[in-house]
C-alpha cells in the first residue's frame, strides 16, 4: 500500500500516524495525524516546543514503540505487521540511534559498546565484527579509546562512541534524539559535523533537535506542535545541495 | 539540629512505606531474636563455666565419652585421686555416681518414692561452697565400712516428701529398705553435680581406692593454680598412653580403641556431649540467618537507594559533606535495626520461655534436669544483642550507602536519568546474589538435614504396639518380699516376689477391659546399656569384638501385651525357671546378624564383659524386634536379648497393659488390681505407653521444632531475598535492557543473557554453599547419627529448590523488562 507522497525513494512513510498514552486515567495525545515520508539520503531535523511530541514520533520510526492508530512503512515493511522478534530485527539491521543520554552499557568497554549491535546478527563472522567496529571508531576518531569503559569518557566522547555505535552496522536511517542536549557547544559541534560527513557519505539521518543552528544544518526541517506537523520544508542548505 | 532534622527525615521515610519498614523490622527482628535466644540457651546450657561460689570453672574428669553407646563413662577413682594428689593437676576433686533410690516404705509411715539420688565424696558440699540449712554435711568417715548409713536432703524433697518437719532431721529413714540416718538438709534449687534430690556417701573404696579396681566414678574438678585445661588433657593423655603399656588385660577396656582413658571437659558441656555437636550446629545455622537477614535488609535498602538515586545526586550537588549523606542514610538502618532488636529481645524471651516449659515437661517425671537448665537472657547476651545492632546498622547502611557514595552523581544530574550503574556496583549486585545463594544454600541444607534427622529420630519405631498401652512401675516392699542385702539371693524370696507378678497379671486379664499385660525391667523405648555376648564356638579374640546387645528381664507371656511376637522357637515357661536353669531369648536382629542359616535355637551364648564372663545361655527363641533407649543412639539397642525374670526376683518392674474403653478405667482397674493382690504394693509412673516411649526423645523433638522454625526463617527469607536481590539487579538494568533491544537484540537472546548471567551466579554460590554444607555435616555425623534420607533430601533438593528459586527470580524481573516498549525501558528510573 503505497501512499500518494511516497515517491519510489521512500524509505519511511508514515500515514494518519496516532499515539496516545494511557496513564491513570489520563489520556495524552502525543501524535495526531501524523503524516510523513523520509527518502533515501535524506537529512531530516525535526523541532518543536518541549512536550509535543518528537521524541514519541522518533520511537515509533525507530520501532521503540507501537502506535494506537495508522500505518507505518519501514524500507517496504509494514510495522504493524511485524513479530516482536522482526521489529528487533530490522531496528538491528536498519535503524542507528544516537540518543540524548549516550545510553552506552557500563561495563562494556568502548569497543565492545560498538560491537553489541553487530553481535545480535548472525551473517557477521568475529574478524568481519572487529573490523566494523575499527572502521566505526575510526570514523569518529576514538579508536584510541577502544579498550576504555564508557565512564571514563567526557560527555562528547561517549557521544561520539555512540554515534560510533549507531553507524557501525551501516543502518539505512540514523535516528537521533537530541545528540548534542548533553553537550557543551564544542563538543556539539564535533558530533554535528560527524552527522554531516556521515550525511555527506550517503547515510539517512533524522534528528530531533531543540537548537536552530543544528536544524538548519538538516536539508529538510519539520515543526511538530501539539502532535501534528505543522511545518515542512527545504532548508536552503539543501536546496544548495539540489542546486 | 541538623542530624535532628535527618531523623525526622529518616522516620518521614520509613513512615510513608509502612509495608517496607515492616517487613525489614520483622527480619530484622527475626534474624536478631532468632541469634540471640540460639546464645542465651547455649550460654546457660553450655557456654558460661559452672563455678559454684567460686572463680574457678569446674571440670567433669572422667573416662572417654562412648561415642558408640553415646554414654558418658566412670573412671577407675584410683586414677581420678593420682591426677589431684600424686600428678598435683587439681586443686580439688570430688567424685560421684548417679543412680536412684526408693525412700520410704519398709515399716516406715511414709510412702515409698523414687528419687535419683547421688552416691558422693564426703567434700561435695565444701567444693560446692553450700553448706546445709539443717544438720551437717558429710565427713570422711561417713564413708567409713561400719559407719552408720546417711543421707542429705535436697531441700525439695524435704519440703515434699518430707513435709519440711525439721524434726526428720536424725531420725532414720528406709533407703531400699535399708535404715539411713537424715543427716542433713541442703538449701533449695541445689542439686549438685546435676540432677541429686538425696545425697549419700560413696563407699571407702571409691574415695580412697588403693589400688585398681573395677569401680567406676565421674569427677568434678577445679585446676591447680597455674594448670591450663589443654594442659591437664595433654597430661592425661600421656598418662593413658603410660598406662596401656601396663595394665593387665582384664583391665586394659579401660582404654579405648583409639589409646585414650581419661577426659576433661567443662562440666555443663560433659552433660551434653551428645547433643552438643547440634548445639554447634544450630549456632551456625542461626549465625547464619543473621547473616542472610543483614543481607535482605542491605539489600531492601539498596532497592530504596536506587530508587533516591536523583535526589541524593542533588543533594551531593547541593553540597552535603560524604559524612553527612553516610550519616543521613545511616539513621533509617538505625531505626530499623534498633526497633528490630528491642522486638528480638521480647521474641527471644518469648522463646526461652517456651524453652523453660519444654525442659520442665520434658523432665517432669523424673526430674532429671540438671539444675543450670534454666535459660533466661543475661547481661552478656544483652550485649551481644546490642553489637548485632551496631553490627546490623552498618552491614545494612554500609551497602545503600557504599552505592550512593560510588555513583556518577554528575552522569545523573547530566542526564535527568537514574545514570548508568558503574561497573563497581554491577559487580556489587552480582557479589549480593552470590552471597544470598550461598547462605541460603547452607543455611537450607543443614536446617533440612538436622530437621528431618531430628524428627525421623522422634517419630522413630519402636517395634511396639503404644495404643491404648497403659505403662506403670511396681515397687515391692521390701519387708514383705525379704529384705534386698540379706536374702535377696534365697531363692524362695524370689519366687514370692514373682509370684506377685504373676497373680497381678492374672488378676488384670481376667478384669473385661484388659486384654494383655507385660511385665518387663525396662520396657522398649526405655532403659539401654549394652553388654558383650560370646557364641560358643565362635568367641572373638578379644572381647569387645563380640556381639553385643541389651538385656532385659520378662515375665512370661509377655510379649503380645506389647505387640512383639515369636519368630522362631519358643517364648519363656515353666522349663525355664529354677536355680541354674539359663534359658535366653534372643531379637531378630540379632539372629539375622550371628545365626544367617536359621540355626540360632539351642545355640549357647554368655555375657562376656572383661574380667566378668558369666554362665552359658541356651537361646530357646527369637522374638521381633524392638528399640530400647533413644533411636538416636548407635544401632546397638536394636541389638535385644531376654532371661525370664523369675529366676532375679526383681523388687522393680515395668508394666505395660493392653486395655480397651478409656485409659482412666484402665488405670482405675490396675490400682484396684494392685490393691486387691497385695496392699503394700507401690504402683508408680502410671501413664501411657506413648507417653513413655516420647519422654527420651522430647528433648529431641523440641530441638527439631525450634530446627523447624529456623528451617521456615530460612526459607521465607532465602525465598524473598533471592527474589529480592535478583530483581533489584534485574531492575537495575532496565535501561540496559532498553539499549539492547533497541540495538536489536531479540526478546529470547535478552532472557538468554540473563538467565546465563544467573546460571553463572548460582553455580559460583552453590560450589561455596555445598561445600560448606559439607564440611558442616561432616563435623556434624561425628557425633550424630544422621540418616540417609535426610542426607539426600538437603544435598539434592536444597540446591534443586534454590536453582528454581534464583532462575524463577531472574526469569520473571527479566520478563517484565522485556515485556516493555524499548522506549519505556529506555526511560525506565
Ligand atoms: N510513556 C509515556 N507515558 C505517558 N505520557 C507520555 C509518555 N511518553 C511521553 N508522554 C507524553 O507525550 C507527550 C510527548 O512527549 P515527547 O517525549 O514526545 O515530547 P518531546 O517533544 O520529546 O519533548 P522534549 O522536547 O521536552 O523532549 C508529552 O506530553 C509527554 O508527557
Ligand atoms: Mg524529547
Amino acid at each position: 500500500m503505497i501512499t500518494t507522497s511516497a515517491t519510489s525513494k521512500s524509505l519511511v512513510t508514515l500515514n494518519n500516524i496516532k499515539k496516545v498514552f494511557f496513564t491513570d486515567d489520563v489520556e495524552t495525545h502525543a501524535l495526531n495525524e501524523i503524516n510523513l515520508s523520509i527518502n533515501k539520503g535524506e537529512y531530516l531535523s525535526i523541532t518543536g516546543p518541549s512536550g509535543c511530541g518528537k521524541s514519541t514520533l522518533l520511537s515509533l520510526l525507530g520501532l521503540l514503540d507501537t502506535s494506537t492508530a495508522g500505518t507505518y512503512q519501514l524500507a517496504g515493511h509494514e510495522a504493524s505487521d511485524l513479530s516482536r522478534d522482526e521489529r528487533a530485527k530490522i531496528r538491528n539491521k536498519e535503524i542507528g540511534f544516537i540518543f540524548q543520554a549516550f545510553n552506552l552499557i557500563s561495563d562494556l568497554s568502548v569497543a565492545e559498546n560498538v560491537e553489541l549491535p553487530l553481535t545480535y546478527r548472525s551473517d557477521i563472522t568475529k574478524s568481519q565484527r572487529a573490523e566494523m567496529v575499527k572502521d566505526a571508531l575510526e570514523k569518529v576518531d576514538m579508536q584510541h579509546r577502544a579498550n576504555h569503559f564508557p565512564s571514563q569518557l567526557s560527555g562528547g566522547q561517549q557521544q561520539r562512541v555512540a554515534v560510533a555505535r549507531a553507524i557501525a552496522g551501516n543502518p539505512s536511517i540514523i535516528l537521533a534524539d537530541e545528540p548534542t542536549g548533553n553537550l557543551d557547544s564544542k563538543n556539539a559541534q564535533v558530533v554535528m559535523s560527524l552527522l554531516d560527513r556521515l550525511h555527506d557519505q550517503g547515510a539517512t539521518i533524522c534528528m530531533v533537535t531543540h537548537d536552530p543552528r543544528s536544524a538548519a544544518r538538516a536539508g529538510r526541517t519539520i515543526e511538530v506542535f501539539d502532535g501534528k506537523i505543522v511545518s515542512d520544508q527545504l532548508t536552503e542548505k539543501s536546496q544548495a545541495v539540489v542546486l | 539540629m541538623s542530624v535532628s532534622l535527618d531523623i525526622k527525615y529518616a522516620a518521614r521515610l520509613l513512615a510513608k512505606k509502612p509495608a517496607f519498614t515492616a517487613l525489614t523490622v520483622l527480619i530484622v527482628a527475626i534474624g536478631l531474636g532468632l541469634t540471640l535466644y540460639t546464645y542465651s540457651l547455649l550460654n546457660s546450657l553450655v557456654f558460661t563455666p559452672l563455678t559454684l561460689n567460686n572463680d574457678k570453672p569446674i571440670y567433669a574428669v572422667e573416662a572417654q565419652y562412648d561415642y558408640t553407646h553415646l554414654s558418658r563413662r566412670p573412671a577407675d577413682p584410683f586414677d581420678l585421686y593420682k591426677l589431684k594428689n600424686e600428678l598435683n593437676l587439681l586443686e580439688d576433686l570430688g567424685v560421684y555416681q548417679e543412680g536412684t533410690t526408693f525412700v520410704g516404705g519398709a515399716g516406715a509411715n511414709t510412702a515409698i518414692r523414687k528419687f535419683n539420688s547421688t552416691y558422693v565424696s564426703w567434700n561435695i558440699f565444701e567444693f560446692a561452697g553450700v553448706q546445709p540449712i539443717l544438720g551437717r554435711g558429710f565427713s570422711p568417715e561417713d564413708h567409713f565400712e561400719g559407719a552408720e548409713p546417711s543421707v542429705v536432703l535436697s531441700y525439695e524433697v524435704f519440703q515434699n516428701y518430707f513435709r519440711g518437719d525439721e524434726s526428720v532431721v536424725g531420725t532414720m529413714v528406709p533407703l531400699d529398705a535399708e535404715p539411713n540416718r537424715i543427716i542433713g538438709v541442703m538449701p533449695e534449687g541445689f542439686a549438685f553435680p546435676a540432677i541429686a534430690e538425696i545425697w549419700q556417701p560413696l563407699p571407702q573404696v571409691s574415695v580412697a581406692a588403693t589400688e585398681r579396681s573395677y569401680n567406676g566414678v565421674f569427677g568434678f574438678a577445679r585446676l591447680a593454680d597455674g594448670v591450663t585445661l589443654s594442659q591437664l588433657r595433654t597430661e592425661m593423655d600421656a598418662y593413658s598412653t603410660e598406662l596401656s603399656t601396663r595394665l593387665d588385660e582384664d583391665m586394659n577396656w579401660r582404654i579405648n580403641t583409639d589409646g585414650k582413658y581419661l577426659s576433661a571437659e567443662p562440666f555443663k558441656k560433659a552433660a551434653i556431649t551428645q547433643y552438643y555437636s547440634m548445639f554447634m550446629a544450630m549456632f551456625v545455622v542461626v549465625f547464619l540467618i543473621l547473616l542472610l537477614a543483614c543481607i535482605n535488609v542491605g539489600n531492601l535498602l539498596l532497592a530504596r537507594v536506587n530508587q533516591r538515586f536523583k535526589e541524593i545526586a542533588i543533594r551531593v550537588a547541593m553540597g552535603v559533606p560524604r559524612k553527612r549523606l553516610i550519616l543521613q542514610m545511616l539513621w533509617e538502618s538505625i531505626f530499623i535495626c534498633s526497633i528490630g532488636g528491642l522486638l528480638a529481645l521480647l521474641l527471644a524471651a518469648w522463646g526461652l520461655e517456651i524453652s523453660n516449659q519444654v525442659f520442665d515437661q520434658t523432665y517432669a517425671v523424673d526430674n532429671l534436669k540438671p539444675f543450670w537448665w534454666h535459660v533466661q537472657i543475661e547481661a552478656n547476651g544483652i550485649f551481644l544483642l546490642i553489637s548485632a545492632v551496631v553490627a546490623m546498622i552498618f552491614i545494612t547502611g554500609y551497602i545503600p550507602a557504599w552505592r550512593a557514595l560510588s555513583g556518577d552523581f554528575n552522569a545523573v544530574l547530566r542526564d535527568g536519568t537514574r545514570g548508568a550503574i558503574g561497573k563497581k556496583a554491577a559487580q556489587a549486585s552480582k557479589v549480593l546474589v552470590i552471597s544470598e545463594i550461598f547462605l541460603s544454600c547452607v543455611v537450607l541444607m543443614m536446617a533440612s538435614i538436622l530437621l528431618s534427622t531430628s524428627y525421623s529420630a522422634g517419630i522413630a519405631d519402636y517395634g511396639v504396639e503404644t495404643e491404648n498401652r497403659l505403662t506403670a512401675q511396681l515397687q515391692l516392699p521390701p519387708v514383705s518380699f525379704g529384705i534386698r542385702r540379706d536374702t535377696e539371693f534365697e531363692h524362695a524370696d524370689r519366687l514370692k516376689r514373682s509370684a506377685f507378678y504373676y497373680a497381678l497379671k492374672d488378676e488384670l486379664e481376667s478384669q473385661p477391659n484388659i486384654q494383655a499385660v507385660a511385665m518387663m525391667t525396662e520396657l522398649p523405648g526405655r532403659g539401654e546399656g549394652t553388654s558383650y555376648y560370646e557364641i560358643e564356638g565362635r568367641e572373638a579374640p578379644v572381647y569387645n569384638e563380640n556381639p553385643y546387645s541389651n538385656n532385659e528381664g520378662v515375665a512370661k507371656d509377655s510379649w503380645r501385651a506389647l505387640g512383639m511376637r515369636i519368630i522362631q522357637g519358643r517364648d519363656f515357661d515353666h522349663r525355664d525357671i529354677g536355680e541354674g536353669v539359663l534359658s535366653i531369648i534372643i531379637n531378630e536382629s540379632i539372629a539375622k546378624e550371628f545365626f544367617p542359616d536359621g540355626d540360632a535355637i539351642g545355640q549357647r551364648v554368655r555375657r562376656a564383659n572383661p574380667g566378668n564372663k558369666g554362665e552359658w545361655n541356651t537361646i530357646m527363641g527369637v522374638v521381633s524386634d524392638t528399640f530400647h533407649g533413644s533411636t538416636m543412639r548407635s544401632s546397638s539397642t536394636s541389638y535385644n536379648s531376654y532371661h525370664i525374670m523369675d529366676n532375679w526376683g526383681l523388687f522393680r518392674v515395668n508394666m505395660a497393659m493392653h486395655y480397651t474403653g478409656l485409659q482412666v478405667e484402665a488405670e482405675k482397674t490396675l490400682l484396684q488390681a494392685v490393691d486387691k493382690v497385695n496392699t503394700d504394693v507401690g504402683v508408680y509412673h502410671i501413664q501411657s505407653y506413648d507417653n513413655l516411649i516420647k519422654q527420651p526423645m522430647m528433648l529431641v523433638v523440641a530441638v527439631s521444632k525450634v530446627f523447624l522454625l529456623c528451617g521456615i526463617i530460612a526459607a521465607f527469607l532465602a525465598a524473598s531475598g533471592i527474589y529480592a536481590v535478583a530483581s533489584n539487579s534485574i531492575s537495575q538494568r532496565t535501561q540496559e535492557i532498553g539499549v539492547r533491544r533497541a540495538l536489536g537484540s531479540s526478546d529470547a537472546g535478552i532472557m538468554r543473557l540473563f538467565m546465563l548471567q544467573a546460571s553463572q551466579q548460582l553455580a559460583i554460590g552453590l560450589t561455596i554453599g555445598i561445600g560448606l554444607s559439607i564440611w558442616l555435616v561432616n563435623f556434624m555425623s561425628e557425633t550424630m547419627i544422621i540418616n540417609d534420607l535426610s542426607y539426600v533430601l538437603g544435598m539434592l533438593g536444597v540446591p534443586l529448590l534454590i536453582i528454581f528459586m534464583v532462575l524463577l527470580a531472574t526469569f520473571i524481573p527479566t520478563k517484565k523488562v522485556v515485556l516493555m516498549e524499548p522506549s519505556e525501558a529506555l526511560h525506565h528510573d
